[in-house]
């Protein structure tokens, strides 16, 4: 086969070395033809390219795994799927199917639980905005809601006068776990004793009954004595409202943050070394509760985890386009997928593998999206041998937030798929096309042109 | 005067074992036929009944005639014997004061030593006595036989007909045809079971006498038959749940006391005395004792008011609460599987046979990933072990060192360990502990679920696992008591109080704050409920929580008592009494619930077959249910529906076809409507 002309360069080579990994950043491969027994060619061809890949039987055993770890330690363990990780509904079906409940953070949210068939009371209603009409709704329908703010308590109350009877609540709590950047934007927070105040207007209005605390303290939690310090800090609240306010607090829901093994930018580890697993996790928490908690007293204690369950089961495959030098340089190539994908891939630097084996020496290289845009890059140094036209990388872990936060801009979201227990392979989202992009717009009569179908 | 009229005609009533004043008052009415007779019986009793006053007996005990028969009894017999005359009724009243010493003697003397009623020993005795000194009365004016009309009458029957009649007239000291008639009518009317007893005790013993015999007319005849009437009615009916085990007890019983009869009449005839009940009473007791001893499951533990009763709640009993009296909870948390359960395979043998192992199972069956060579392979290693009682700590160690996989400490077989006193004095000990994980000390008190340390692979353990067994003392290796799991979820079915099958998937159920609080009735809690029949309004009623004297706490109605109460993670209702319509739908749609939620949890319960059997139908199933213990089994399977919700369907043999019920649980305390079939009751303005 002739091979296309490229104009020669220099570059630097280290031969023989092998970096600190154990691997020589010359020849070093990660090459994956399949996921779960489904071949990449196979799945590109049928489904096409971009293409999400979701593993079922990842996704089930993440969900045993964390509901072993957590259930084996406490006795009263209730899971809450977070919808907007990934609200595709074939993965909520299998977060559901485990025992999952749903906890969503938006009418939209709520709404997409309802047609999934989940019952308003196996909802957590969480969340900055929940409209009046959507809170009404809920609240007929028994959903565990936690409030945001004190408006959020006005427009309770407004619902039970209307409905005529009094709704159990929670509210949402923030608070200084020991960890930066300390969320504050969400609840009420407990050390300056906003929380306190929140409680005294909600017994004052006599319409609403405190029965749960929410906290959530951030996302990719590396330290598990931040969970420790939030369960120290909940329940002790917890027994002061008890104790003085007369409500008794059925359930602690502490929120999800635990991380993936994904690589966030700026951490020299790799995520198996740096991240504890869930059960260390699992440990703290347990332990901290059993410290915590009266003896005998065992409140329901709700996870609402999204990405440690979720991110490791997606990949996506990409295809090669193009490939160029940069004026410095620099290798480049051009993937038919982008930030309008990977919104994520501002923090986190994705493991990226290619579907086949490819010759020659490894060069820092650089990843652009699709878009028109400057900023669409999907990894502005990845060492790669020289990568010709179509060939396919695979970019994981991607399961948590790129599917929702993926965006109709400039190109179609593709298609998803699930590959089954068995290696069988399900659509369980289409490629869009037009039709998708224009189905909401109007055109004004006067403006359409003559030409047009 | 109604509570004492009561409590007399009582004393009439219990001679049959039948529990109402009714009854009584018919019987009395009986004993008027001769007007002497019925004199002296309530002459006897009044006398017992004063005395008892005059010592202050206090009034529950009088009211049941359980001490008042005996002396009823040796009053009937005095004036069988005597004419009424101020001689003869000063004889009465001392007899009968006589009597009721020694009832209250020999009923404290036999139930504290030998856990026995009395039945009519007392009589036998003071009656024996008074017979005897009244040898030497001249005084005492002999009485007047039975008018000829009275003792003719109904002769026209075969004998074998009127023998049965004049057996059972001659109870009450009026051997008349008519007499037995209008006394087995009442019997009839109370419960077809002891009628039927009482048929089958006196040709039983009559056919096995004549054979003896010779003589088949003499056999039948006999009026001390009565003997066999009522040992078939108390070792068939009262002492032991009827079945067919009671009925061939009966039988023996019977055979037994024909030869002790025939002896006793030889012997005692010598002195002029009858026989009196003592046969019927020395068999009785003797068999109820040995069955007693041995602990026979047909004994019953509590006895009803009639045996149809006694039926229907062992039956329902039976199958209703099925663990031991002693209860854990699971000594973990989450999802582990059984391994090893009583009389197991390996270990639990001889005196530790009543011990349970327990692992953590994946999908697949096995105990830990990998090739489970290293101890960190198994699911179970490491994993918090917690307190499956409320106690104090008396005994803990954790210097072992866990051993390597497929080896086993066989010097200190029971490894790190902890043991437990708890509240109810027994020992809980707990096995193989990961080495240096122990979190309690000697001396701590520790709460259900408290965590007491990690499980490991110390001791005889050639896989990591948790061993438990109860114990009578705090020694290591004590022999083992048996004992049962309480409040656990197994493949999705509620167990209230049960021993899971080897490689049963078990999860401990704890108390969820908000079941518990639901159910939390406090005294002088009021609910009110609008009763709607398919969807129209007909009635109203309310409910008041109230107390018994036991302790047990109950749902008054106009009508009738709920009783309810929360043991071991399970809120049950126990039992129904009166007649309240609502009460016996509350009870069908909703006999317990557990106290933890689980998403479609599934349980059942059996309940009486009185609440969906009533009249003729009750009638038949109630004798017939002695022999066809399958027929009156109802069962309820329930489940939760929703976190507020609660659905049951009921079968039962005699029912044609699925009935189905409702709870919707208020979701502050009690229940906002009950559903059955096209009945709903709805709690009225529930909420504030």
């Amino acid at each position: 086969m002739k091979r296309p002309y490229e104009k020669p360069i220099i570059n630097k080579l280290h031969t023989g070395l092998m970096n600190k990994f154990g691997r020589s950043p010359a020849y070093a491969r990660k090459v994956r033809s399949e996921i779960d027994g489904a071949s990449i060619d196979s799945l590109v061809e049928k489904y096409g390219s971009p293409l999400f890949v979701y593993s079922e039987r990842c996704l089930r055993q993440k969900h045993r795994q964390m509901h072993t770890a957590f259930s084996t330690r406490y006795p009263n363990v209730v899971m809450g799927w977070s919808y907007k990780t990934n609200y595709l509904s074939a993965i909520c079906a299998i977060m559901h199917q485990q025992g999952s409940i749903a906890e969503v953070v938006s009418e939209m949210e709520y709404q997409k639980a309802r047609a999934a068939g989940i019952p308003g009371e196996k909802i957590i209603f969480n969340g900055p905005h929940k409209s009046l009409a959507a809170l009404e709704k809920a609240v007929k329908e028994g959903a565990i809601i936690n409030v945001d703010h004190l408006d959020e308590i006005y427009d309770l109350e407004q619902i039970t006068q209307k409905l005529k009877r009094k709704i159990h609540i929670g509210i949402r709590l923030n608070l200084d776990a020991g960890i930066y950047p300390q969320w504050s934007r969400f609840g009420f927070n407990l050390e300056t004793g906003q929380a306190l105040d929140a409680v005294k207007r909600i017994k004052q209005g006599g319409k609403l009954i405190l029965n749960g605390l929410h906290c959530h303290i951030g996302t990719f939690i590396m330290e598990t004595s931040a969970y420790a310090k939030e369960i120290e800090k909940m329940v002790g609240f917890a027994y002061e409202v008890e104790k003085t306010f007369d409500f008794s607090i059925e359930y602690l829901d502490i929120g999800g943050g635990f991380p993936s093994k994904s690589r966030l930018k700026g951490v020299y580890l790799p995520p198996e070394v740096a991240l504890p697993s869930i059960d260390e996790y699992a440990e703290a928490i347990t332990h901290a509760l059993s410290k915590a908690l009266r003896p005998g007293d065992f409140p329901k204690l709700i996870l609402e985890s999204g990405r440690a369950l979720v991110d490791e089961a997606g990949y996506l495959i990409t295809s090669v386009v193009a490939s160029k030098r940069l004026a410095d340089g620099t290798r480049a190539y051009v993937a038919d997928a982008g930030l309008n994908l990977l919104f994520t891939s501002f923090w986190y630097k994705f493991n990226i593998e290619m579907d086949r084996e490819v010759g020659g020496i490894n060069e820092h290289s650089v990843i652009y999206g699709p878009l028109c845009m400057n900023i669409d890059i999907l990894d502005e140094g990845v060492l790669l041998p020289p990568l010709t036209r179509g060939t396919r990388l695979i970019i994981s872990p991607v399961g948590a937030y790129s599917q929702t936060q993926s965006m109709q801009f400039i190109e179609y979201r593709p298609a998803a798929v699930l590959v089954g227990e068995k290696g069988e392979v399900d659509l369980i989202r289409e490629a869009e096309d037009l039709t998708d992009i224009n189905r909401r717009e109007k055109l004004p009569k006067r403006l359409a042109l003559s030409s047009a179908k | 005067m109604k509570d004492n009229l009561k409590a007399i005609f009582s004393s009439y009533a219990e001679i049959f074992f039948l529990p109402s004043g009714a009854a009584g008052a018919i019987i009395f009415a009986v004993t008027l036929v001769k007007p002497s007779l019925a004199l002296a019986g309530i002459i006897s009793v009044l006398s017992a009944y004063g005395f008892a006053r005059l010592v202050r007996m206090e009034k529950p005990f009088l009211q049941s005639g359980y001490y008042t028969y005996n002396p009823l009894l040796v009053g009937l017999s005095l004036g069988n014997l005597f004419q009424l005359g101020s001689l003869t009724i000063f004889f009465l009243v001392c007899a009968g004061i006589f009597t009721f010493l020694a009832t209250v003697f020999l009923a404290n003397v036999f139930w504290t030593y030998l856990r026995l009623p009395i039945l009519s020993l007392p009589f036998v005795v003071v009656s024996s006595i008074a017979y005897l000194a009244s040898l030497r009365y001249s005084n005492l004016l002999v009485a007047a036989p039975h008018s000829a009309g009275l003792l003719q009458a109904g002769l026209s029957l075969p004998y074998w007909l009127a023998g049965f009649f004049k057996a059972f007239g001659a109870v009450l000291f009026v051997p008349s045809v008519g007499v037995g008639i209008v006394l087995s009518a009442v019997l009839l009317r109370y419960s077809r079971i002891l009628f039927l007893l009482a048929l089958f005790g006196f040709y039983s013993g009559a056919i096995i006498r004549s054979l003896m015999l010779g003589s088949t007319h003499q056999a039948f005849a006999d009026l001390n038959n009565f003997n066999f009437i009522f040992l078939a009615m108390a070792v068939g009916g009262v002492f032991l749940v009827p079945s067919l085990t009671s009925y061939l007890m009966a039988f023996i019983g019977v055979a037994i006391s024909t030869v002790l009869m025939d002896a006793i009449t030889g012997f005692w005839s010598y002195y002029g005395i009858p026989a009196f009940t003592l046969p019927f009473n020395v068999v009785t007791l003797g068999l109820i004792y040995v069955l007693g001893l041995l602990l026979h499951p047909m004994v019953a533990t509590v006895v009803g008011r009639t045996p149809e009763e006694t039926l229907e709640n062992y039956l329902a009993n039976r199958m209703r609460y099925r663990g031991q009296s002693y209860t854990l909870y699971l000594p973990f948390s989450g999802q582990w599987t059984v391994w090893q359960g009583w009389d197991g395979q390996w270990t639990h043998k001889g005196s530790w046979r009543y011990a349970y192992d327990f692992v953590i199972t994946d999908d697949h069956g096995k105990t830990h990933s990998g090739d489970g060579t290293r101890l960190e392979n198994y699911y179970c290693f490491n994993k918090p072990v917690l307190s499956p009682v409320r106690g104090r700590v008396v005994q803990t160690s954790d210097d072992l060192p866990d051993n390597r996989i497929g080896d086993a400490d066989e010097t200190n077989n029971w490894g790190n360990l902890v043991i437990i006193q708890d509240t109810r004095g027994l020992f809980v000990e707990i096995s193989h502990f990961a080495e240096k994980s122990v979190r309690v000390k000697k001396g701590d008190w520790v709460e259900r679920g408290a965590v007491l340390g990690l499980c490991g692979n110390s001791g005889y353990s050639p896989q990591p696992h948790i061993h438990i067994q109860v114990q009578a003392t705090e020694t290591i290796g004590a022999p083992s008591l048996p004992f049962s799991f309480v409040s656990y979820a197994a493949e999705g079915e509620y167990q209230a109080n049960s021993l899971p099958p080897v490689n049963r998937p078990v999860e401990p159920l704890y108390r969820d704050k908000r079941l518990d609080h639901i159910t939390n009735f406090v005294l002088d809690d009021e609910l009110n409920y609008e009763v709607l029949r398919a969807g129209q309004k007909t009635s109203e009623f309310t409910l008041k929580v109230q107390m018994a004297p036991d302790g047990t706490f109950y749902l008054q109605s106009p009508r009738g008592q709920l009783y309810f109460g929360k043991h071991e993670g399970t809120f049950y209702i126990y039992r129904v009494t009166g007649n309240d319509p609502w009460l016996r739908l509350l009870f069908l749609a909703l006999p317990r619930l557990p106290l933890a939620y689980r998403e479609k949890l599934a349980w059942h319960d059996y309940v009486p077959v009185g609440l969906v059997a009533s009249g003729p139908v009750e009638t038949v199933i109630g004798f017939f249910s002695s022999l066809y213990p399958r027929l009156a089994t109802v069962k309820v399977n329930q489940c939760f529906a929703g976190e507020n919700r609660v659905e049951a369907s009921i079968e039962a043999s005699i029912l044609r076809e699925q009935k189905t019920a409702t709870v919707e649980l208020d979701r502050h305390k009690g229940f906002v409507s009950i559903t059955l079939d096209d009945i709903t009751l709805r709690r009225v303005s529930h909420e504030a």
